[in-house]
């Protein structure tokens, strides 16, 4: 009777297996694999990514949802670069929304009161980015953990400070206008649909440029350092000029954010980049997963996308949005990039199991 | 010559001197050990050689070279290599990548220079791939290359630890208790490996606790007793000293 009894759960296992198997098969298509997310080298489903990015916008072709992938595309290029810095290299910084602000207001005052072209600007600003970047890291990364955090929240505020107060230069807390389209050799970014092409070019880009450095030495002293600092020196790592480097780097990347965002709007007003906007930052790297490239950019377009649909609901919008992110937070702790089929698998393990229990006991 | 000279070096810790005018020397191509109570000093001496930590007073020559001063990087690169006492492996990494980033000082290249992906770039990875692979191999870890460090069981991680050490290419290495916790099984293939390191050139420093593996592989061996070197010499000699056993075995009976 028994045995008979056992068989029987056996063999309808095995028909619940095959049944399950069909959606995680369709899943893993999507997701990555969470048994080779640490391998870190590219492979055919990133090809699949930049076919998917070249085709969204020709797919949905309306403009709102082209300017909403152009601003998850600005703040995926910030991210990404704070994911390195923060994913990878296991520092906190807090004051992120600052070098963006400094690349947006370097290209806002050499296009509006120099007239350079915005080609040139672009550069400049990453370049001034980083420049500044390198002389506050230099004496505040000796810090470490919550002091590191202040530091650069500090570093932050009193960038604030400075753009609101220095009015002739930047424009106070009106800020400055009519900032040119981004343009190239004559040819304009004029419509979202193009800025939806250089803004994800550009991040394509520097994604290689990213995922570059974490497949080789680079990328395995990021995570020495974050992973024990004694460790890492003792193998000839150069602790704080490996922080020093991928600071600047991740500035200069807000600096690129910066310069594109301003060209995009077409203003560079301070409340663009307070203290609410870094958080912004670090909560998508956070949910998309830190430690993982893909991550940043799925927490760039997932929050960009829930303030838009939220912002329907008027004042409810706060409560909820804080809700949907206490919610992923439980159910993905790793991140929704990194993990996202592994938390599906245990939820259905779950389920097949919750199945199996309630019938045991019956 | 000796290759690494210690001399009259103090250190003190809020009044506690933990290492009181200590001179030492390592010969080329020895294994020399390193034995001593708890509190002796034994792992302050290895944080002060290996730079963690900056010594009171004193100096510290490498191949003939002053490197008190040096940050504990440079001197790895001048080649002094070791583990740590407790498990200092990176956990968020791959096996293969904990070796791999042991490397870091052999592999050239600027920032820009890996995000670029030059050619040469590419080739050396390669290169760095399958030297690690074969560093794997003789360390019996190959089965496990692509698993994260830390699912690694424990007698794993240390001989992990250790070839991340190797790795660099030292000429001194300095073995912080290689062998606590460890199996007697994985003890004996420890004192093998050791000697076989010895065997390629590279000279061995050994804080250990375990007497007997200490005795069968060491050539010499220095006894600290609080910060201060009592006795020094052969194994058997060391045995056989009065103040050794006075300070170091009955001190071990009463625990």
């Amino acid at each position: 009777m028994s045995s008979q009894a056992t068989k029987d759960s056996q063999r309808e296992f095995r028909k619940r297996d095959i049944f399950y198997l069909v959606p995680l098969w369709l899943l893993s298509l999507i997701a990555p694999d969470p048994y080779l997310y640490h391998k870190k080298e590219f492979n055919k489903k990133d090809l699949y990514y930049l076919i998917a990015i070249c085709l969204a916008p020709l797919i949905w072709s309306d403009t709102h949802f082209h300017h909403l992938m152009v601003l998850a595309g600005i703040y995926a290029i910030l991210a990404l670069g704070l994911s390195l810095f923060m994913g990878y290299a296991g520092q906190i910084s807090l004051g992120h929304a600052a070098f963006f602000g400094i690349g947006a207001y370097t290209t806002a005052i050499l296009t509006t009161r120099y007239h350079i072209p915005t080609f040139p600007a672009f550069w400049a600003s990453a370049v001034s980015a980083a420049v500044i970047a390198y002389f506050i890291g230099r004496p505040i990364l000796k810090l470490k953990g919550y002091f590191l955090a202040l530091a650069t929240l500090g570093f932050g505020e009193i960038f604030l400070v400075i753009i609101r107060e220095s009015t002739d230069l930047t424009g106070g807390v009106i800020g400055i206008f009519n900032i040119p389209w981004f343009s190239v050799m004559s040819f304009s970014f004029d419509t979202y649909l193009k800025q939806y092409y250089l803004i994800w070019g550009v991040l394509v880009g520097l994604f290689v440029f990213s995922k570059n450095l974490v497949r080789s030495k680079m990328g395995r002293a990021f995570l020495a350092v974050a992973a024990s600092e004694d460790a890492a020196s003792s193998v000839g790592i150069n602790v704080p000029r490996m922080k020093l480097e991928v600071f600047v780097l991740g500035a200069a990347f807000a600096g690129l954010a910066g310069s594109l965002f301003s060209c995009v709007m077409s203003t560079a007003n301070p409340e663009a980049f307070s203290l609410g906007f870094t958080v912004l930052i670090v909560m998508m790297v956070i949910l998309g997963g830190m430690g993982n490239l893909y991550g940043p950019i799925a927490g760039a377009i997932l929050l960009t996308w829930l303030t838009d649909i939220l912002s329907r609901y008027q004042e409810y919008s706060l409560p909820l949005f804080g809700v949907i992110l206490i919610l992923l937070l439980i159910f993905f702790p790793d991140g929704i990039g990194t993990r996202l089929n592994v938390r599906v698998i245990y939820l259905i393990g779950y389920w097949a199991k919750k199945k199996k229990r309630d019938e045991g006991k019956v | 010559m000796a290759l690494l000279s210690i001399e009259e070096i103090t250190k003190e810790y809020d009044g506690i001197i933990a290492l009181n005018r200590l001179s030492l020397k390592v010969e080329q191509g020895s294994i020399k050990g390193l034995i001593g109570p708890n509190g002796a000093g034994k792992s302050t001496l290895f944080h002060l050689i290996s730079g963690v930590e900056k010594p009171d007073s004193g100096k510290i020559y490498f191949k003939g070279r002053e490197i008190t001063s040096l940050e504990s990087y440079e001197r790895s690169a001048l080649g002094i290599g070791r583990t740590f006492q407790t498990l200092q492996i990176w956990g968020n990494m791959t096996v293969v990548e904990n070796i791999m980033a042991g490397m870091h000082r052999r592999l050239k290249g600027s920032l820009f220079s890996y995000g670029f992906w030059l050619p040469w770039i590419k080739r050396s990875e390669k290169e760095a791939l399958k030297e690690a692979k074969e560093m794997l191999d003789s360390l019996g870890l190959l089965g496990k290359w692509e698993s994260i460090a830390s699912q690694l069981p424990y007698g794993k991680q240390k001989l992990l630890e250790l070839g991340r050490a190797l790795a660099m290419k030292p000429e001194l290495l300095l073995l912080d208790e290689p062998a606590s916790g460890l199996t007697l099984t994985e003890m004996h293939q420890l004192s093998e490996r050791i000697s076989q390191i010895r065997q390629k050139g590279v000279t061995v420093f050994i804080v250990e606790h375990h007497m007997g593996m200490m005795l069968e592989i060491a050539d010499e061996i220095a006894v600290l007793h609080h910060g201060e070197l009592i006795a020094e010499g052969t194994p058997e000699s060391i045995k056989r000293n009065p103040e050794v056993i006075e300070a170091y075995l009955t001190r071990r009976r009463s625990d």
